[in-house]
């Protein structure tokens, strides 16, 4: 075997392994308690133009939420991503059954890749955190909210 | 009227390089718009769509909440404290109301 197609064999097999790594972090997010793929779908498309499919699940996001809160009208939430300042371009956060499954977004411009605040969760469902990088990436974070007292209404 | 908004630095004076976050807390209902009053008719939905926070003129952050962002909410950044400066908070409602504030950053 020749360098030339030693190197191509290899950069497959390496393609082959990631792509396996991502589809079983894929399956251990998946399953999550109160998940409504269809309706987050419909936010997604608003807002990104995009499908479930194009999320990365990724350890580089890390999500803070409770995993059981007492009213749903104040759920606090924490959104770091482990990534240099300058890649990330914004912060969006959905709800699988809200009814306006997106929650916020904050344009990041200059600050560190952390955002904080207090959302609304309608029932129990898992809440995902997407960060935008400028490359165009889209890594995931999601945890499930288990919610005694609704809090759209 | 105004909307009154709240902003703490944590910590308060941070040495120059270190890392500060931004508390901001501003005082609205956010009503979502699904929720109904005592004789079942819907609340329209009065919340945030828009909170721009800038240093020293340059736009640093930009929060844009649905109505799924709680009444009175937080929305907190942290930032490198590199220089002293001025941050100005504005936001604005689904009703055309306003509000602003400017906190100034100071080192130790």
């Amino acid at each position: 075997m020749d360098r030339r197609t030693f190197l191509k064999a290899s950069a497959g097999a390496v393609a082959g392994t990631v792509l396996a790594n991502q589809l079983t972090s894929a399956l251990a997010q998946g399953g999550l308690e109160g998940e409504d793929i269809a309706n987050l779908e419909k936010g997604l498309r608003q807002v990104l133009g995009k499908s479930f499919k194009d999320l990365t699940p990724s350890q580089q996001v890390k999500l803070v939420a409770p995993t059981i809160a007492e009213s749903g009208a104040n759920v606090p939430v924490e959104i770091e991503a482990s990534l240099p300042a300058d890649q990330v371009k914004a912060i969006h956060c959905f709800c699988d059954k809200n009814a306006n499954p997106l929650l916020f977004t904050v344009v990041l411009n200059g600050v560190l890749p952390y955002y904080a605040t207090r959302v609304r969760v309608a029932e129990t469902a898992p809440v995902r955190a997407v960060v935008e990088t400028k490359d165009g990436r889209l890594l995931m974070a999601s945890q499930s909210v288990r919610v005694t007292v609704g809090g759209c209404g | 009227m105004a909307i009154n908004i709240l902003v703490r630095f944590n910590p308060a004076r941070p040495k120059a390089g270190d890392e500060v976050r931004v508390q901001i807390v501003v005082q609205h209902p956010m009503e979502p718009g699904t929720r109904r009053d005592a004789s079942g008719k819907l609340i329209p939905a009065d919340h945030i769509n828009e909170v721009n926070v800038t240093m020293d003129g340059q736009l640093i952050a930009q929060v844009k909440p649905g109505p799924g962002t709680s009444a009175n909410p937080l929305f907190a950044f942290k930032m490198k404290a590199n220089k002293a400066g001025q941050l100005k908070v504005t936001c604005k409602d689904l009703n055309g109301q306003t509000g602003e504030r400017t906190a100034d950053l100071t080192l130790a």
